[in-house]
């Protein structure tokens, strides 16, 4: 792996930007990159593209594809390719939000417990150890059921079960950086605890979170999707990915009802768990524990 | 069966079908991936026919029961007094050789048929008749209702049984051929915990003995039953009557997705597919290996109404806003979304063919109309929110009609918001009478129309009287006591007029009656519709 790591080692000033740049030049990355870029310009320009009104009637319906209908109308007529395009806004938002949310809360708390110890890191770290005991898809299925269906409660729910991952990641990070020359140097000059964790520790502590969270989001993505699919997620008549795989799938006959929303899935989880993997390699991250 | 009952009975279940619905994703691959299809697994030699269908069993005691697959479990393992026919619901002999009713229908004697045994080989007697009904009254349960109005049961002699009624019921001959009223053989039961007594609804242990035996005098008998999985019968070698069963074993395999059920019954892993959906009516019919027909059924799907629950808009009041709503909802439109066409409109709550329903008119979409309505009444730009169970019932999913009826109700004005719950969390909601609007269906129990008043009218003692929140409409609870007393066409009359009442009311707005595939493997025969059973197994057969 490279070995001008930002974070590790710490590079040297001045170092030219091309040469900064390169080793992300790599297919998994670019290759993810334009994908991901694709899908955001998609979220972006729904409207636009999509050749139907996603949530009203537009022909026959369960027709197969053909030039009115690319990817053929659903059970109620409505043109599978403009929902999946809107759908684009509903998943890709969402987990983004999910995740963003789950690395603050569980950095914050992770570093904390991890900085300063003792029996709040304990009870911290246990109920940490209590959430991820669940699988994480059951845990989140009992609590959307418990709230009840809709896209944001879904989100709670995934919040709920996805912040002990950072929470541990970034303890870690912290344990293995408080005893380190620089961090004993802060506090030799009389920095705070809170000084010295969020000015010394934390901002080295981000990159492994940030690129596990990379990789996360095509998970999240497809979090998203089941809770929708059994019915705890999106509220019809939402074009989200995983309602419409549904309908798909009680229909399967009329297989382009699931293939559209399913292959979308499947691309923008496959991009972002490539460049997850790309930057990872290139920030040389050790392998997270799970 | 109904809802009604529904939730008392089946929260368990509607968890797991959510789960049923990944296993059903899993199924889907784990059956793409074997392509060699089983031969058909079952014949005319083994004598064992598999049906598969969406359970929604929760208990096999057949006075606590209420739900659709209770009706064929009843109806194959507990033989009633009387037998309605599988079309048209005439009355026919069963336990009961001879029949009637004295001048004013208020005393209706039995005369058993004296060949009649239990499974155990024991006589069917007049004591076992009134503890069966007795303790189907004292239980209080979901069923209690078909006992409504009995004042005593006697038992002269060991082949006569004499009930009489506090009011006149013309409908009682009726009541008794629902398989809830089957026969229970009372020592076995007694032995087991069961009791008729007052206190029956509290004293009563036996609920679970019901889930593992049986002792009826019908043509099987219970071998196993496992929630989720299928329920077993095997024949009952006792059986007294001249028609034997047809088969050795009858397995109900819990199914719950209509395409899987579609995909097992063309690999053979099912004989008979009892709810697939109509949009794969062509790929049924197509397919030589399987033999199919699509018949009418009386089963329907009804959006209901409760101004009085506790976040109701206050609009929904005005009866005029309440038409609105019949006149917003675009029916062809929906029966094509959700049975491909292959379902009729229904005037008012008493399904089409049943007496009375004929001559009332059926509701047509009218936005114009129906914005007129709203205007009138001060309640234009009227929201909603309609709560529903995320299921599919007789082919009908709720996602997809509701869907399809917010789209009509948007061109007549009215923004409706579409909250899918978890089954059983639905079934308390509705069952409190919190919900505003609400969809539901319905299937008889018995072939007389009364039901239909008893359960969905304002009268007296109505189910929809609670739920709906409204005060009680005298002149249907004159009507209801009135037809009881009535028969022929003078009852057919009062039935009619009580369907426009119930019109009037909108309390109910029937969306579709839908009709039925009847599928099955191609040596299957007698496959059928039945109306109190879904299914006679006694008509069913094997050609080979």
């Amino acid at each position: 792996m490279s070995t001008d790591s930002t974070i590790a080692a710490g590079s040297p000033p001045g170092t030219r930007r091309a040469s900064r740049l390169r080793p992300f030049l790599r297919p998994q990355i670019i290759g993810g990159s334009v994908v991901v870029l694709l899908w955001l310009l998609v979220i972006v320009l729904a409207g636009v593209l999509a050749p139907h009104d996603p949530m009203a009637a537009s022909g026959p319906r369960l027709q197969a594809p053909s030039g009115a209908h690319w990817l053929g109308t659903d059970t109620l007529g409505r043109d599978v390719f403009s929902r999946m395009l809107y759908g684009a806004r509903q998943s890709i938002p969402l987990a983004v939000l999910t995740l963003v949310i789950s690395v603050v809360v569980g950095s914050l708390v992770g570093a904390i417990a991890g900085y300063f110890g003792g029996i709040l890191d304990a009870l911290v770290m246990r109920l940490a150890d209590i959430v991820m005991a669940f699988p994480s898809i059951l845990l989140a299925m009992a609590v959307t059921a418990a709230l009840g269906p809709g896209l944001w409660h879904a989100f709670i729910a995934i919040v709920i079960v996805w912040w002990p991952i950072y929470a541990r990641l970034m303890r870690g990070q912290v344990l293995s950086l408080k005893e380190r020359e620089h961090v004993t140097a802060a506090r030799a000059i009389g920095l705070g605890p809170w000084k010295t964790l969020f000015k010394h520790i934390v901002p080295h502590s981000l990159t492994p979170v940030i690129v596990s969270a990379t990789i996360d989001l095509g998970t999240v993505i497809i979090m998203i999707a089941s809770l929708s699919f059994l019915g705890l997620g999106a509220l019809p008549p939402s074009p989200e990915w995983g309602a419409m795989i549904t309908e798909g799938a009680s229909n399967f006959y009329q297989w382009w009802i699931a293939t559209g929303p399913g292959v979308a899935m499947v691309s923008i989880v496959l991009a972002v768990n490539f460049l997850g993997d790309g930057l990872r390699d290139v920030l040389d991250v050790k392998t997270r524990t799970r | 069966m109904q809802h009604k009952t529904l939730f008392a009975h089946r929260p368990i279940r509607r968890g797991r079908r959510t789960l049923g619905a990944a296993a059903a994703a899993l199924a889907l691959m784990a059956l793409a991936a074997c392509s060699a299809p089983a031969a058909s697994s079952s014949g005319g030699d083994s004598g064992e026919i598999i049906l598969g269908r969406s359970m929604d069993v929760s208990t096999l005691d057949p006075e606590r029961s209420l739900c659709d697959s209770c009706q064929i479990y009843n109806g194959a393992v507990y033989d009633t007094l009387l037998a309605a026919t599988t079309a048209d619901g005439d009355l026919q002999p069963l336990l009961a050789q001879k029949w009637e009713a004295n001048d004013d229908n208020t005393e209706f004697t039995f005369h058993l048929d004296p060949d009649a045994v239990f499974s155990d080989g024991s006589p069917v007697e007049a004591k076992d008749v009134k503890w069966s009904f007795e303790r189907l009254a004292n239980l209080k349960g979901d069923p209690s209702y078909f006992m409504a109005g009995v004042k005593e049961v006697a038992a002269p002699d060991a082949a006569t049984v004499v009930v009489t009624t506090d009011a006149p019921n013309s409908a009682f001959f009726n009541v008794v051929t629902a398989g809830y009223t089957g026969i229970i053989n009372s020592d076995v039961a007694i032995e087991n915990g069961a009791t008729a007594d007052k206190d029956a609804a509290k004293t009563d242990k036996a609920e679970q003995w019901f889930l593992k035996n049986s002792a009826g005098a019908g043509q099987y008998v219970l071998t196993s039953y496992e929630e989720g999985s299928q329920l077993v019968l095997s024949e009952n070698k006792n059986y007294w009557g001249d028609d034997k069963p047809n088969f050795k074993k009858v397995v109900i395999k819990d199914v719950p997705d209509a395409s899987t059920q579609l995909q097992q019954l063309q690999q053979g892993d099912i004989d008979v597919a009892m709810q697939l959906s109509f949009d794969t009516l062509d790929q049924v019919k197509s397919d030589e290996s399987l033999t199919s027909e699509v018949v009418p059924t009386y089963n329907y799907v009804y959006l209901g109404i409760s101004p009085g629950a506790a976040d109701a808009p206050k609009a929904l009041d005005d009866k005029r806003v309440r038409e609105a709503l019949r006149k917003a909802i675009d029916y062809d439109t929906v029966i094509d979304a959700t049975v491909a066409g292959q379902g009729s409109k229904q005037a008012s709550a008493i399904p089409n063919g049943f007496e009375g329903s004929d001559g009332l008119d059926v509701p047509t979409y009218d936005p114009e109309g129906a914005k007129a309505l709203l205007a009138e009444a001060g309640a234009s730009n009227l929201k909603l929110e309609a709560t529903y169970p995320t299921f599919t019932i007789y082919g009908v999913n709720f996602s997809t009609m509701f869907q399809s009826i917010q789209q009509s109700m948007k061109k007549a004005g009215i923004e409706l918001t579409l909250n899918p719950l978890d089954y059983t969390a639905w079934g308390t909601k509705f069952g409190a009478g919190e919900l505003p609007l609400t969809a539901v269906y319905f299937a008889p129990d018995h072939p007389d129309a009364v039901q239909y008043f008893q359960y969905f009218s304002l009268a007296k003692g109505a189910s929809w009287l609670g739920y709906s929140g409204l005060s009680e409409n005298t002149r249907e609870t004159k009507g209801v006591a009135k037809a009881l007393t009535e028969t022929g066409d003078a009852r057919a009359a009062t039935y009619s007029e009580l369907g426009q009442d119930m019109i009037d009311d909108a309390i109910i707005l029937p969306v579709v009656n839908p009709q039925v595939i009847l599928a099955g493997g191609s040596n299957v025969s007698g496959n059928n519709y039945h109306v109190t059973r879904n299914i006679d197994l006694r008509q069913l057969k094997f050609t080979d």
